[in-house]
This record gives structure tokens, C-alpha cells and sequence, in this order.
């Protein structure tokens, strides 16, 4: 491999405790994902990739192993160091979206910028500039109820992206998109990949679309990397 | 995070919640304004107290007592004994002439006029009222002991003329105070009739129930009416009827006021009953006071008593205070009930914040200053409503005071830094009620948070 790593995990395990059953989410996962890469994550559901998604994203801490991004141990980081790196580092979308419901699109796509102390005059051209390029200016003072699931997910990614993160993270992003519209969702974070250099990092259980646009596909099963293929 | 965020957000996170940032907000409404409206209501009483007696100059006066018996002297209720301080040594001097001399002579003293009182039957037209008629000099009803509503004080000793308190007004039925200047008014005494007291006959005398005792009658003019009087005399009693010295000598009267100064004579000599001493400053009030117990008086100082007044005026306040603290810590529950019903309506959002690079810092510090913003709508309102329940309370007591004739009275105070304490302290309980919330919010979990369901 020529390229960079981005991401390295070493060992990583996962443990959830509820009650008195623990549940093993991660086993030993040891993976180097390289910068600029459009990885997809396959697997049955419970196999574990939202709680590895969650882990790379910073929402959520390991049982024990190690993750480095970009040299950044982010696995023994404080809270508030990793409220930093998910402020600036990462860039997370979701299968629900995750947008406030209360606020324009707008104001959604400002919100990361609100806690990265940026002027609120700055904010709106930044953010409207992002919404023009994911084709959405003219939808800017509509709520999330009144954008289609295709145009809701367009807003999260500009959100992801406004503060110019190196990785994007999707956790299923076109789970809840008809085909069609999850095809254009992942043409644009393959156009991101390609243009920009953006690591991608795609957790989906549509083996075959994500590996139409992927460049790399890793399976999960019960925890465990179960195989890993270049796809091109 | 800016600080315009927080507050814009706060406001905004509040006003999507309308009704019920409304009743939070008057919650807090209620117990601050309780709280100002008591505490104003302290202040007020307080205030009125101390301006009255600088007014009347009570901080400069002193009342000197024969040394004795001075349980009586203050009448007859146990609760009314003002804190006489006795002469250790007791059966001292008489308080004569001679001792207001040597009174006049010590430092500090500015003035000494006697208590001089008699009872007489005042007749005005149809009325008459029976009252203790107080001699007071020309010089002091010009000072500020005396505060005259209506008319002029005393121009000499010996004029024939005489001030009534405004609450002689309404029994002798006098409606205008104003009308009564230059009128004539009656002053029946009571004295001594030693032509009747003839030792022959006291066997008759007695049989006949008849008192070796006559009632002569004197005119005087109404020169001034008078609101207040400054200084404490022997008697409980305030008298509403004053004379100048001059003519009070020419008045036959019996030479006691109460029947417990008999008790007090030796050598067949009274002397007064006390004197009123004025002096230049409240400075000099211990020092006179030690020189005068040396010479063998009992003084009284409004001074001291003002002292244990102020204290039970700290404890007054603070029984109020405690009452309105009651509604504020309601007010507090309630703030917390809505922080902690928004964190739960708002969790995804909380976690959608976190993903997007929120710390637990940021969350906590929007959840404290949304509950803040909570406490300083209510402080702001609560301190217009207590502002406005005083003014409405002031109203129905004063409209009711005027009907008894009484002149207006202001029963609340509201200085600068109760108004400004008031709207901090709504901020200080609402930013406590606000601990817990906040810290709940910046524990939530965002990948619980952000699970779809």
C-alpha cells in the first residue's frame, strides 16, 4: 500500500453490559483504513458495524484496544477532547437523518459551526455556500418535514462537511431512501471521495450498491472482520 | 460557543415551549414578587421609623428621672416600660429648678425644659374632652421637636394661647384644623381649694363626699395644631394639648400629674416628674447621661431603645424573607420539572448536538442559561408585580387612613439594591435549580440519543 493510513485500530474490543448479559459487539477488530478511500463496511445486522462506526466517530468509547486517527490515539482521549474531534475531525451522517426538527435547513447545517465559536455572519455564508453545493440554496428556509428523505440526508451531509473534516462516517445512510434517491446519496459521497480526497467510511447492508461505488469492502460477522476485498 | 448563542438559543428553546415557560416564569413571578413586596414592606416601616425620629430629632434627646420608684412611672402596663436606666445608688436629689441648672451647665446640652403636665377639661363649643395639658417653652414648639401641621408655634412664654395635636381634633369635632386658628378654647384645671379645707369642718366634709378641690376655667386661643411631638415624657400617655410656661403659671393646678408622684416627694418638695434634655449631637448622649446618673437621676435615651428597635426590625425582615422563600423554592421545583421534561422532549436533539461537536461543557452551559433566562423573566416580572401589589396595598390602606382622618403614609420602601438583589437572587435559584438539569443533559449518551427506533 502507497497510501497514508488515516485510520488504524489495534485490537479493538466492545462490550455492552446490560443487566447481568454482556454482549460481545466488537471482537479484536485490527484494521487500517487509508486516506482517501471509500470503504463500506458490510454485514448482517448485529455483526457490529454501527458500534464500529460509533467507536471511529468519537460517540462512543472501546472496551479496550487502541483507535488512531490521523496519529490521534481518539481511544484514550478526554470527554472534551472528543467533543473536539468530532467537531473538527469527523463528519457523521444517519440513516434518520438526525436532523432538529424544529430548525430551517439552514440553521442545521450552521449548527457544527455554532459550537467551532465561528460569527454568526460567517455561519450563514458558510453554510448556505455548502447547501448551493449540495444542490439544496433554494430549499435553505425549509424544516425537515418539508424536504423529502432524499434532500433531508443532502443537509446532513452538508452539516457532516462544513467544518472540512478529513472522514465522513455514514451509518446506513440510504436505509430509509427509496433506490433510486440511495443511489444519488452515494454518487455524491463517491464524487466527494474522488474530488476531494474525502475518506469515506460507509456502513450499509446493501452489499451490492456499496459496491458499485465503494473502493474497498470490509465484512463483518458476529463481531469479527470476516473478509476484506479491494473492489477496485 | 458565543454567549449571543447561548442567549438566543435559551430564548428560542423557551419560546417554542410557550404555556409552559409561561408558567414556569410566573411561578418565579410569584415567589419574587412575594419576596420584594415583603422585604419592601420591611424597608418601608423601617425607613418611616428612622426619618421620624431624625425629623424630630430623637437621636439628640435625653429624659431625665428623679431617682425611685420607676416601674409606675410609665404607667401601668408591664409591657410598656421603656428601658429606664436607674440610678444604682436610688433616693436621689429632687429634680428641682436647681438641678435643670446645673443640667443646662454640661456639655453637649443645647436645651432642658421640665415635664410639666396637669390634667384639664378641654371645651371647645359643645365638645369637651378631658386631657393632661403639657407645658412646653415658646423655643421649643419652634424647634424640631415639635412639628406643627397647621399655625405657628408659641412667640413667647407668657401669650395666652395654646397648640392641639391632630388627635384632638376629632373629639372636640373639629373637621377643618385650619377653622380652629383663633378660635377660643376653654381649659378647665383642677386645683387645691384651701378655703374649703378648713380643719373645723373636715368631719362634714367627709360626710358629705365633698373633695377640698376647685375647678376654675381659663380662655386660650388656638394658635397651632400640631402632627407629632418629640420627645417621651413620664407618661405613656402623649399629651395633645400644649402651653407656654408663662401662662401655665398662672393656671391654679394640682402640682402632680399622677398620683404616683406623690410616692416620689421628700421634704414636702415634688420637684418634676422629668426632664427633657436636647443635646447638639447623638455623640453626647453617653457622656451626658453618665454625668447626669452621677448626679443621682435615672435617664431614658430614645437612642438605646432605637437600638433593640432595629434589631427586632432585622428579624421582622427576615420572617418575611423566610415566607417568601417558601414560594421561591415552589417556583424552584417547578423550574426544575421544565428543565428536566426539556431534556427528555429534547434528548435526540442533545445527542445530535454532541455528534456534531458539542462537549458536555456546551450542553450544560445552554441548559444553564435557559433555566437563568427562566429566573431573570421571572425576577424582572416578579419585581413589577411585587412593585405593583405594594402600590395597590399603599392605596387600600391610605384610602382607609384618610376616612380616619390620618395623613398618607408610605408603607413601602424599594432602594436600589433590592431592586437589583431581587432579579439576582430569581437568577441565583434558577441557576441551582438548574444544577441538576444540566448536569443530566451533559451526561446523555449520544449514541443512545441517536438511535433510530
Amino acid at each position: 500500500m502507497d497510501s497514508k493510513k488515516i485510520i488504524a485500530t489495534n485490537q479493538l474490543c466492545k462490550i455492552y453490559s446490560t443487566g447481568r448479559v454482556q454482549v460481545e459487539a466488537l471482537k479484536d477488530i485490527s484494521l487500517d483504513i487509508d486516506q482517501g478511500t471509500f470503504v463500506a463496511v458490510a454485514g448482517a445486522s448485529g455483526s457490529g458495524k454501527s458500534t464500529l462506526l460509533n467507536l471511529l466517530g468519537g460517540l462512543d468509547r472501546p472496551t479496550s484496544g487502541v483507535i488512531e486517527v490521523e496519529g490521534k490515539k481518539i481511544s484514550e482521549m478526554t470527554r472534551e477532547e472528543l467533543a473536539l474531534y468530532r467537531r473538527f475531525g469527523v463528519g457523521m451522517i444517519f440513516q434518520s437523518f438526525n436532523l432538529i426538527s424544529s430548525r430551517t435547513a439552514v440553521e442545521n447545517v450552521e449548527l457544527p459551526l455554532v459550537f467551532a465559536d465561528v460569527l454568526k455572519r460567517d455561519r450563514r455564508q458558510r453554510a448556505e455556500k455548502m447547501l448551493d453545493w449540495v444542490g439544496l440554496l433554494p430549499r435553505r428556509r425549509h424544516r425537515p418535514s418539508e424536504l423529502s428523505g432524499g434532500e433531508q440526508q443532502r443537509v446532513a451531509i452538508a452539516r457532516a462537511l462544513i467544518n472540512e473534516p478529513k472522514i465522513l462516517l455514514a451509518d446506513e445512510p440510504t436505509g430509509n431512501l427509496d433506490s433510486r434517491t440511495s443511489r444519488e446519496i452515494l454518487q455524491l459521497l463517491a464524487a466527494l471521495n474522488q474530488a476531494q480526497g474525502l475518506t469515506v467510511v460507509l456502513v450499509s447492508h446493501e452489499v451490492a450498491l456499496a459496491r458499485e461505488f465503494a473502493g474497498e469492502t470490509i465484512e463483518l460477522r458476529d463481531g469479527r472482520v470476516e473478509s476484506r476485498e479491494r473492489v477496485r | 460557543m458565543k454567549i449571543s448563542d447561548y442567549i438566543g438559543l435559551s430564548f428560542s428553546n423557551l419560546w417554542k415551549r410557550k404555556l409552559r415557560t409561561f408558567l414556569t416564569v410566573f411561578g418565579v413571578t410569584v415567589g419574587i414578587g412575594a419576596l420584594v413586596a415583603m422585604v419592601g414592606f420591611g424597608k418601608g416601616m423601617q425607613k418611616n421609623m428612622t426619618e421620624s425620629f431624625e425629623s424630630l430629632d430623637l437621636f439628640n434627646s435625653l429624659t431625665v428621672f428623679p431617682a425611685g420608684p420607676a416601674a409606675q412611672r410609665f404607667g401601668f402596663d408591664p409591657d410598656d416600660q421603656a428601658p429606664v436606666e436607674k440610678n444604682p445608688r436610688g433616693g436621689g436629689p429632687i429634680l428641682d429648678d436647681e438641678a435643670i441648672k446645673k443640667i443646662e451647665k454640661l456639655e453637649g446640652v443645647r436645651s432642658v425644659f421640665p415635664e410639666i403636665r396637669f390634667p384639664a377639661l378641654i371645651k371647645f363649643k359643645d365638645a369637651e374632652e378631658l386631657r393632661l395639658v403639657q407645658v412646653i417653652p415658646a423655643k421649643i414648639t419652634s424647634s424640631k421637636l415639635i412639628k406643627l401641621s397647621h399655625g405657628k408655634p408659641f412667640a413667647r412664654d407668657d401669650e395666652d394661647s395654646v397648640i392641639l395635636g391632630t388627635s384632638l381634633l376629632r373629639p372636640l369635632k373639629i373637621q377643618d384644623p385650619l377653622s380652629v386658628l383663633g378660635q377660643k378654647i376653654e381649659v378647665a384645671s383642677i386645683a387645691f381649694d384651701f378655703s374649703r379645707f378648713n380643719p373645723m369642718n373636715i368631719a362634714s366634709f367627709l360626710q358629705e363626699r365633698q373633695l377640698p378641690f376647685k375647678k376654675t376655667t381659663y380662655e386660650f386661643t388656638v394658635i397651632g395644631v400640631m402632627s407629632a411631638i418629640g420627645f417621651q415624657g413620664a407618661s405613656p400617655l402623649p399629651s395633645d394639648v400644649l402651653i407656654p410656661p408663662g401662662s401655665a403659671e398662672r393656671i391654679e393646678k394640682l402640682p402632680f400629674a399622677n398620683i404616683w408622684d406623690l410616692f416620689r416627694a421628700r421634704e414636702g418638695r415634688l420637684g418634676y416628674s422629668a426632664v427633657n434634655i436636647r443635646l447638639s449631637s447623638p455623640r453626647d448622649v453617653d457622656s451626658v447621661k453618665r454625668e447626669i446618673q452621677d448626679m443621682g437621676f435615672s435617664t431614658f435615651a430614645l437612642v438605646d431603645q432605637f437600638n433593640q428597635i432595629r434589631t427586632s426590625f432585622i428579624y421582622m425582615d427576615m420572617m418575611l424573607a423566610a415566607v417568601a422563600m417558601i414560594a421561591i423554592f415552589v417556583a424552584s421545583l417547578g423550574i426544575i420539572n421544565t428543565m428536566v421534561m426539556s431534556i427528555l422532549e429534547r434528548y435526540s436533539e442533545i445527542g445530535i448536538m454532541k455528534a456534531v461537536g458539542a462537549s458536555d461543557r456546551d450542553i450544560q452551559k445552554i441548559f444553564f442559561f435557559e433555566s437563568s433566562s427562566i429566573g431573570f423573566l421571572g425576577g424582572t416580572c416578579g419585581l413589577a408585580l411585587g412593585w405593583a401589589v405594594s402600590r395597590i396595598i399603599n392605596r387600600v390602606i391610605n384610602f382607609f387612613l384618610a376616612k380616619q382622618g390620618l395623613p398618607f403614609f408610605e408603607y413601602f420602601s424599594f432602594p436600589l439594591w433590592l431592586c437589583l438583589g431581587a432579579v439576582a437572587f430569581a437568577i441565583l435559584v434558577s441557576l441551582v435549580s438548574g444544577i441538576y438539569p444540566a448536569y443530566r443533559a451533559a451526561r446523555v449518551d449520544p449514541v443512545i440519543a441517536l438511535r433510530h427506533d
